[in-house]
């Protein structure tokens, strides 16, 4: 669905943001992106709709390479759709249903339909009754989740985020991911970046790890999570539970064959199964 | 800023009513009282004015007064002004200081002046009030004020409000750091805000300009228009 192939993009004064970069996202997929700050998460997520054009390699979407020109970063952002980590960088309307009504509009659909649109993708995000609010009259959440309304009202086949979990509370974090795992299930690819390791196995068909513009490790949560080595060298860590799971085996001389737990559940069985339970 | 204007705007009773009524109804009566030399015609205006915002509109009279107390200290400052210091025509009253004397033309331009400008904002207040900003840049849309004007004007509304908050957030932090100690501490620190937000702006620029690209910026904002 996007395939990102061997990007390389320098800053200004000549460093490589990214090194030979090649990310996939297939149809109906939730990939993470992990990697710390400054790893080059953003830099690569505005590749994916055509902001930033790649010094080399090149990015396609649905197959096909962009076209730099309006019309073609036009078709690819109403495919494409990218939320940022800062809700005050995206909404800069008067009201909430202007703001998500930007999107629509400009992809010349009419008012009713935009209206239409507007209401559907509100009510997704849990924030019907909020039209007429100014933007900066919400909490972090809610102008988090109004940002996502907004390109959700475009009908991206696939949705982009950069840090949706942070600055929000555990339950703030939950919704969302929740509300990604269902704009899945109806067919919509989901690519995020994070460190919020722990939630990432719940969600995730696949991660890549990052680290100084290139992409160190890839695979299933399970793959990726069992190379601890590369995982703690790219100042990242084991989910909580994982962890756990390490020190007993270290520690405690109690054996997870190297496939340590990556969420509560997996975890209950797993122990229920060493306690012979 | 303890006065919400854009709050008030927002939750008055008054708030549904056409806002190109209320915006051309405001606009006329001011316009009408700008010209007027008719002393009981404007206090008729600021009387109806103070009804409408707070009997119809509802709005609380400490917020009114607070809106209206600004404006107030102007007149008064400069009437007084006025009143003494201006006028060819006959004295009618000599303090016998210094010759400062109230002329008669003097006094009538300065009453006159004090209940126009009265009159005036008491117009402005209830439209201020009572319609929220979108209505109001629509309005001007209709008219055909050039849109690159209200695409900014709209652009700047919200900016105005996050750029307050994070003015009174680097306050925080420098009075946290005793900033504000001292006539020209405060000065310095005031200064590194300003230089801050400067770089803020060019910042934030940007990335507005990044995430609106993102949902197919063409150079305009377009209008949304719906059907209520």
């Amino acid at each position: 669905m996007l395939e990102a192939n061997h990007i390389v993009y320098k800053y200004e004064d000549g460093t490589k943001a990214l090194n030979d970069v090649t990310v996939k996202v297939n149809d109906n997929e939730i990939v993470a992106l992990l990697g710390k700050n400054g790893a080059g998460k953003s830099t690569l997520f505005l590749h994916f709709n055509g902001i930033f054009k790649p010094d080399k390699g090149e990015v396609l979407v649905e197959g096909k390479p962009i076209k730099y020109n309006n019309k073609g970063l036009l078709d690819v952002r109403s495919k494409v759709g990218v939320v940022f980590q800062n809700p005050d960088d995206q909404l800069f309307a008067p009201t909430v249903q202007e703001d998500v009504a930007f999107g629509p509009l400009n992809l010349g659909l009419s008012q009713e339909e935009v209206e239409n649109r507007v209401k559907e993708s509100l009510k997704k995000v849990g924030m019907s009754g909020f039209e007429r609010k100014p933007p900066h009259h919400l909490s972090g959440g809610q102008k988090k989740r109004v940002a996502i309304a907004g390109v959700l009202a475009m009908k991206p086949k696939i949705m982009v985020l950069d840090e949706p979990t942070s600055g929000l509370d555990p339950k703030g974090a939950s919704q969302v991911l929740k509300l990604l795992y269902k704009l899945n299930s109806e067919g919509i690819s989901i690519i995020i970046s994070t460190h919020d390791v722990d939630l990432v196995p719940l969600y995730a068909n696949r991660l890549y790890v990052i680290k100084e513009g290139q992409i160190i490790k890839e695979g299933t949560p399970s793959e990726v999570f069992s190379d601890v080595k590369t995982i703690r060298g790219a100042n990242l860590r084991l989910p909580r539970i994982a962890h756990l799971a390490e020190i007993l085996e270290k520690e405690d001389s109690i054996d997870f064959e190297g496939e340590y737990p990556l969420t509560i559940s997996q975890a209950r069985n797993q122990f229920l199964e060493k306690l012979d339970l | 800023m303890t006065l919400n204007i854009d709050y008030i705007a927002q939750t008055n009773r008054l708030r549904d009513v056409n806002s190109n009524l209320k915006i051309v109804l405001s606009i006329g009566i001011m316009l009408i009282s700008l010209i007027s030399q008719n002393i009981p015609l404007e206090i008729c205006v600021i009387i109806l004015a103070a009804i409408g915002i707070m009997g119809v509109a509802r709005v609380k009279p400490s917020i009114y007064l607070k809106f209206i107390a600004i404006p107030f200290a102007f007149t008064s400052i400069t009437c007084v002004f006025l009143l003494f210091f201006f006028g060819v025509g006959p004295v009618i009253w000599d303090s016998g200081i210094w010759g400062i004397v109230i002329r008669q033309d003097a006094y009538n331009l300065a009453v006159l002046t004090f209940f126009r400008v009265f009159a005036c904002f008491s117009c402005l207040g209830f439209m201020s009030l009572t319609t929220p900003i979108n209505d109001f840049l629509h309005a001007l849309a209709k008219v055909h004020v050039p849109k690159i004007f209200i695409e900014l004007s709209m652009l700047m509304y919200n900016i105005i409000f996050i750029f307050l908050e994070e003015v009174e957030t680097m306050r925080n932090a420098q009075k946290s750091r005793l900033g504000f100690n001292g006539y020209m501490n405060s000065f310095k620190s005031l200064g590194s805000i300003i230089a801050n937000l400067f770089f803020k702006s060019l910042e934030k620029a940007e990335s507005l300009q990044r995430t609106l690209e993102s949902r197919g910026y063409n150079g305009e904002i377009p209008i949304y228009e719906p059907s209520k």
